[in-house]
């Protein structure tokens, strides 16, 4: 499918025999490796997807990937392989995946570069291109969305931008697939671009005593990055480069240091930017007022908070908690799987196999088909799968980035700025999920925070699904719990911004445009985490299951139980509900459906249920985000983590027992 | 560039009011749909100018603020960028038209 980008199809067929004479020549001497580089929320992912059909998330939220994805394409006479990478601005990065990012741009010394930009946006994303062309490697500009930009008026002259570049320039629209076939055709084709895109002076003459002469276009550019105050090249080139105090004087002094220098430049860019746009871009004005209305609803504090919880209400509540963890909860679980799946495979196994250990291993108590099986097709993939389609929904339409906006001043009183309201929605969906997404914030300070917060008090959606069960015994339980949730959040929140040193949190991003989700993107999006939750939290629950079973058949378990017994009488419940909160270690829910069970047979009063899910909500994280914690923030992290989120949990869980007792009179 | 103390662009000579300094506008000091063209980026560290670049604020940039709480929102060009005070503290301006 190949629909040529209007405008420019002349031009094209022009320079496609001289690319195709290029590629002749060089076509054998260059492994085959595509990097998409580029702003975030310009349709990376989703041209990555049409590039390989294979689906990774795509997203409206300024750096929702946050990690390298790469897939084999195969068209032709050779497979490339297509590396995805996470949003970057400059190479002069901000946050941790922009650092990410820019990496995998440095290193890739053999592959093509395919810059992505949004074709609206070309003057902001052309500097970048520039920074791009001075590393001397094959380059390809993706000017993509240019259905948006032609239907706003602003569709650039591709042709026109590709003559000046010198640079294959191809118009696409990823969410329909136009353009790409053109794209995969030209970068296959792409070459080393022309000389003279190199730094602008007087930059480049600084660059170059930092770089020695000879040593090629990555060095001038990590000796501009250097230059302009990076923090991971100044200290490095500093160390290496001998002239380095001779040179920092110099910079002073013709610069006014590495903030002059990086302006000085980033201006000198800006402005090629623009002389190269000069024609390409329609003068006309756009009409940019068409999302003002809207815009001023979402931002407005006093309507933007009324429609979050109208929001809140309609998607989590009644969509993921009515429908997903309610109707096809009770569906797949009490009929699918209590009437037909269970009796029959328990019937089988308890007459085919002959061991008794096997058979508990397999369909006992803590079997693998009950626990591990059972649990995550039904009431994981329900909940977990409606909760994700939600927070697609919400991350195609450009919500996000407005209620991070509407949240910035309150997160500031504990040490977050409003972008941390991302990894902190997408915890009620999966915390491990959510602490690996914390990459984007931008200071240690503000991720630390926002993983302790992820631990303690943000329950997971299998995990919510649970507690709200169990408090649908009690009256009013609800509102206590959520209550009890949002103070410990603050509290916490508070606290550890005062005792955590670091910088004070900076809200900056980019706000794209508002826009009704698309039911392709949407769905695409939660195909890709359902099949990344099934690939690295399900085998972790199978194991967690193995490790149950051992730890019951052995006894370890009820050794284990009894250490806990006494901080669980000390909160006034059962000893009886201790196993409940060794579970919850393994798997969040797996402990408020413990408690479920006890709430069940009555064991359990209003006060007690109360204390229980409270505790149970705020105890451990799981064993797969303690991993995650482990390797996003390093073990002392994860285990101080681990201990604020114990110390809390029952603190705070026998406070609001001996409350609800002594002051409401519950029992 | 007019002066946020008098509004006089004649310079500190003459000063209408007598401070004898003169006061620059920030962004943060804006109102919702004032333009302005950015003069000079004054951050206070390396980081939050790294920021202001990345979110493309540089010196020459036109721009108009749409929002200005509970985050200050400027539209450039086509695009529309949030940021906060203290951020937006560290952008001198001057104001465009009236």
């Amino acid at each position: 499918m190949f629909y040529p980008a209007r405008g420019s199809p002349s031009v094209e067929a022009a320079a496609e025999s001289h690319d195709e004479r290029l590629g002749r020549e060089l076509k054998h001497a260059r492994p085959a490796r595509w990097l998409l580089v580029g702003a975030p929320n310009v349709g990376k992912s989703a041209l990555f997807n049409r590039l390989t059909n294979l689906y990774v998330t795509v997203s409206n939220y300024p750096g929702t990937s946050v990690e390298l994805t790469s897939a084999l394409r195969s068209d032709g006479d050779r497979p490339v392989e297509v590396v995805d990478t996470p949003g970057l601005y400059s190479l002069l990065a901000v946050t941790e995946d922009e650092r990410v990012a820019r990496r995998a741009v440095l290193d890739a010394s053999d592959a093509t570069i395919i810059h992505v930009v949004d074709a609206s946006h070309l003057e902001r994303a052309l500097p970048l291109t520039l920074q791009l062309l001075a590393l001397q490697r094959p380059l390809v500009l993706a000017c993509n969305l240019m259905d948006e930009a032609e239907a706003r008026g602003a569709a650039p002259d591709l042709a026109a931008l590709e003559e000046r570049l010198g640079i294959p320039v191809v118009g696409t629209v990823a969410t329909t697939g136009r353009g790409v076939d053109d794209l995969a055709r030209r970068a296959a084709l792409a070459h080393t671009p022309v000389d003279g895109w190199g730094l602008p002076e007087p930059y480049a003459a600084l660059a170059r005593r930092v770089a020695h002469e000879g040593e090629g276009a990555r060095a001038l550019i990590e000796a501009e990055l250097a230059l302009a105050g990076d923090p991971e090249f100044e200290p490095q080139l500093a160390a290496e480069c001998g002239a380095w105090p001779e040179i920092a004087n110099e910079r002073e002094r013709q610069h006014g240091g590495p903030e002059g220098y990086a302006v000085g430049l980033a201006t000198s860019r800006r402005r090629m930017a623009l002389a190269l746009l000069d024609g390409v871009i329609p003068s006309a004005g756009i009409n940019a007022r068409d999302q003002k209305r809207l815009d001023n609803l979402l931002l407005s504090p006093w309507t933007g908070i009324p429609l979050i919880a109208l929001v809140l209400y309609l998607a989590f509540y009644q969509f993921v908690g009515r429908f997903g963890a309610g109707t096809a909860v009770d569906w797949i679980e009490g009929v699918l799987f209590g009437r037909w799946i269970e009796p029959a495979s328990e019937a089988a196994v308890r007459s085919l196999v002959p061991w008794e250990a096997v058979q508990d291993l397999l369909v006992g108590p803590y079997g693998l088909l009950p626990l591990g099986v059972r649990y995550a097709v039904a009431i994981v993939l329900p909940i977990v799968g409606a909760f994700f389609l939600v927070f697609a929904a919400l991350e195609d339409s450009g919500y996000l980035p407005r209620l991070a906006l509407l949240l910035d001043r309150a997160f500031k009183a504990i040490g977050l700025s409003g972008r941390a309201v991302i990894p902190l929605v997408l915890g009620f969906g999966c915390n491990t999920m959510a602490t690996l997404v914390t990459r984007t914030l931008e200071t240690r300070r503000e991720r630390v925070i926002t993983t302790l917060l992820l631990a303690l008090a943000i329950p997971c959606s299998a995990q919510l699904g649970v507690v709200l069960g169990i408090l649908s015994i009690a009256p009013g339980a609800v509102m206590i719990w959520m209550a009890v949730m949002l103070a410990v959040f603050l509290g916490v929140g508070w606290f550890a911004a005062r005792l955590l040193p670091g910088e004070p949190p900076v809200l900056h991003m980019e706000l794209p445009r508002l826009r009704l989700p698309r039911p392709g993107n949407v769905l695409v999006k939660t195909g890709t985490r359902m099949r990344w939750y099934f690939a690295e939290i399900f085998p972790l629950f199978l194991l967690a299951s193995v490790l149950l079973w051992f730890g019951d058949l052995t006894g370890l378990l009820q050794a284990a139980t009894r250490l806990l017994e006494p901080a669980v009488e000390a909160i006034s419940l059962p000893a009886a509900a201790a196993p409940a909160f060794l579970y919850g270690f393994f798997r969040r829910d797996f402990g408020a459906a413990g408690l479920y069970d006890l709430a069940g047979q009555g064991a359990l009063g209003p006060a007690a249920l109360t204390t229980a899910a409270v505790t149970i909500t705020l105890f451990v994280p799981c064993v797969a985000q303690f991993l995650v914690m482990r390797k996003e923030r390093g073990l002392s992290v994860a285990v101080t983590v681990l201990v604020v989120a114990t110390t809390v949990a029952f603190a705070v869980g026998g406070a609001v027992g001996w409350t609800l007792r002594a002051v409401g009179g519950w029992q | 560039m007019n002066c946020s103390m008098c509004g006089s662009s004649a310079g500190c000579q003459g000063c209408p009011i007598g401070a004898g300094f003169y006061l620059p506008h920030t962004l943060d000091t804006l109102r919702s749909g004032q333009r302005a063209t950015i003069q000079r980026l004054a951050a206070a560290s390396g980081s939050a100018l790294r920021k202001l670049l990345a979110l493309g604020l540089l010196p020459g940039v036109e721009l108009e603020v749409e929002r200005s709480w509970p985050a200050m929102v400027v539209r450039l060009g086509n695009a529309s960028v949030a940021l906060d005070e203290a951020l937006a503290g560290a952008v001198v301006v001057s104001i465009d038209g009236g």
